[in-house]
């Protein structure tokens, strides 16, 4: 047993006491901080892209993590448009962005069968974005994907497909709270097979003609995929640098590195590799004895979301309100590789109250069943995330992996 | 083939020995629909491509359709024939405007009305009287339930559905 597993099991029985304690006392746990983490936040770089938590286009959405991301027509430098204001989402594949945030810009459209592809992307909310899929050249900091599927999101392309792409859709600024979401999660495609049989499993790529939309079957590269896989080079993953609050800030800076292990700013260094199942990219989160198993690291869910018995919730809302902060632990385990972590969980009324974009320890709970713990933005703060491409080689062991400082 | 069975209360232990486990594996196309009635998982074969078994006990009988993208979703019936409940989970959302039928609008309108008040990208949980919805995953990994509060049979718990 090394000395740093001795020290986070003493914090575990420490915390289980304080815990205990604090169905007594209501004061409860949380007098000493969370411990802060060493970390170096990469400055520039041709592989370091800006990013910022700020209130996004809207002015209200919290925790959202925006970059900006030029987009060309393919070959072209000068034929470009700065998209800005675009979510950073490590929990999604592929480029999406709003079509009036490209302007003039012209994109060279994809086709199936001579006829213009279209997607319909469904989220867990009972939103879609639709719209046509594109290729375009796409930029960040000194890094090129070229010809890269995206999804350009607009209502009036052909006729939205009612019958199997319904729900709300998301694809204006002020429906998506973004110009666009870049997905740079751990898979290249954002369906894979499910969309490559000749009846597709999934219905989320259609052919358009005049006579409607209809499912289509879409090879893998023509499926819109994350553009740091299709980089010449650091395309096996990014790291999202963010410091470390302890009270809700306006704004915050951190970068978004593209590669691990590629180049001299990139190394995985105290990092700790824990694999996720490449089948639901999960890993199990031990959490107030539960098993959780279907958990995950997404820096576009804005909260940490996962369900407690012990933890107060909110009045009014769907968040965490625990009278003061409380600091908790708990451990990720992988098909390989186990990283403890120790966080905090504010008061979400207080943390909202600010009005602020960058709200620290912002937790509420998932969905009742005690079987997910999501990673959103607040683990991001203080402690500089890994997340590898399937397919790809990375150091540290077999990829999809995420990879972080643990404390 | 996996079997599964439902656990329910503390009598069930025994009771389960009697169940009658009826267990079909038919290839089908289809999903009922949340307060539909259970004939429509055979009658709407339209669409899920997808493997069906179904087990039943004592206060309810589930269907499990298993769809080729690896989603699987659990549909709840009553001894009325209703489906009073659903949930899923897999790689892929299920088509929620299909399988939650006529109380999807219901859902989509209240998450709308929960986005104006504080945006942002998590889970949904959505508790009404008439309606309990919660979703939550992130891309290839979704879960959650929906029920109809006032047709769940008596002494049914939320714990059951998933």
């Amino acid at each position: 047993m090394t000395r740093r597993m001795m020290r986070s099991q003493n914090m575990r029985s420490f915390l289980s006491i304080c815990l205990f304690a604090a169905l007594f006392l209501v004061a409860g746990c949380g007098s000493s901080p969370v411990s802060t983490l060493p970390q170096t936040i990469t400055g520039t770089g041709m592989n370091v892209q800006p990013v910022t938590v700020n209130l996004g286009p809207t002015g209200n959405y919290p925790n959202g993590i925006f970059t900006s991301v030029t987009v060309c027509a393919p070959g072209s430098t000068t034929n470009c448009q700065v998209v800005d204001n675009v979510l950073v989402d490590t929990g999604s594949f592929g480029l999406r962005v709003v079509g009036s945030s490209l302007g003039s810009l012209a994109l060279t459209p994809e086709t199936v069968n001579g006829n213009p592809l279209a997607e319909c992307y469904a989220y867990l909310d009972g939103t879609f974005t639709w719209g046509p899929v594109q290729t375009a050249d796409v930029q960040m900091a000194g890094e090129v994907a070229s010809s890269v599927p995206v999804q350009v999101l607009d209502d009036a392309f052909s006729v939205i497909p009612s019958a199997t792409c319904a729900g709300t859709p998301a694809d204006t600024t002020a429906a998506l709270g973004a110009n666009g979401i870049l997905g740079v999660g751990p898979v290249q495609y954002d369906c894979g097979s499910s969309c490559t049989g000749n009846i597709p499993a999934v219905d989320q790529y259609y052919q358009c003609s005049n006579a409607g939309c209809q499912v289509s079957s879409v090879p893998l590269n023509e499926q819109v995929q994350n553009p740091v896989s299709l980089f010449a080079t650091d395309n096996n993953g990014v790291i999202v640098e963010l410091p470390a609050i302890t009270s809700p800030q306006a704004t915050l800076s951190g970068s978004l590195v593209f590669g691990i292990g590629t180049q001299s700013n990139n190394g995985l260094g105290s990092a700790t590799v824990v694999q996720m199942d490449p089948n639901f990219l999960t890993f199990s989160t031990s959490f107030e004895s539960t098993n959780m198993t279907g958990s995950f690291i997404d820096s576009g869910s804005n909260a940490l979301y996962f369900d407690s018995n012990d933890v107060q919730g909110c009045p009014d809302i769907d968040f965490y309100c625990p009278s003061s902060t409380t600091n908790f632990s708990a451990s990720n385990s992988g098909s390989a590789g186990t990283a403890s972590v120790h966080f905090s969980v504010f008061n979400a009324d207080v943390l909202l109250s600010s009005g602020d974009a960058a709200l620290p320890g912002l937790a509420g709970p998932s969905d009742g069943s005690f079987t997910s713990f999501d990673w959103g933005l607040p683990f991001f703060f203080g402690r500089n995330v890994y997340t590898s491409i399937e397919g790809k080689t990375a150091p540290g062991g077999t990829t999809p992996y995420w990879a972080y400082p643990q404390n | 083939m996996r079997i599964f069975v439902e656990k329910k209360s503390a009598q069930s232990a025994m009771w389960l020995a009697g169940i009658a486990l009826l267990l079909l594996s038919i290839p089908l196309t289809a999903s009922a629909e949340l307060g539909g009635d259970a004939t429509s998982v055979v009658a709407d074969q339209a669409r899920m491509k997808a493997t069906l078994k179904t087990t039943q006990s004592e206060a309810y009988t589930v269907h499990e359709i298993q769809s080729p993208s690896g989603t699987v979703v659990r549909e709840y019936i009553s001894p009325a024939g209703k489906v009073f409940a659903v949930a899923w989970r897999g790689p892929f959302l299920p088509d929620l405007h299909q399988i939650l039928g006529a109380s999807f609008q219901p859902f989509t309108q209240a998450v709308q009305a929960q986005k104006r008040e504080r945006p942002g990208r998590g889970p949904v949980v959505i508790q009404q009287e008439e309606l309990v919805v919660k979703s939550a995953g992130h891309a290839r990994n979704f879960f959650g339930k929906a029920y109809l509060p006032k047709m769940l049979p008596e002494g049914v718990r939320e714990e059951e559905i998933r």
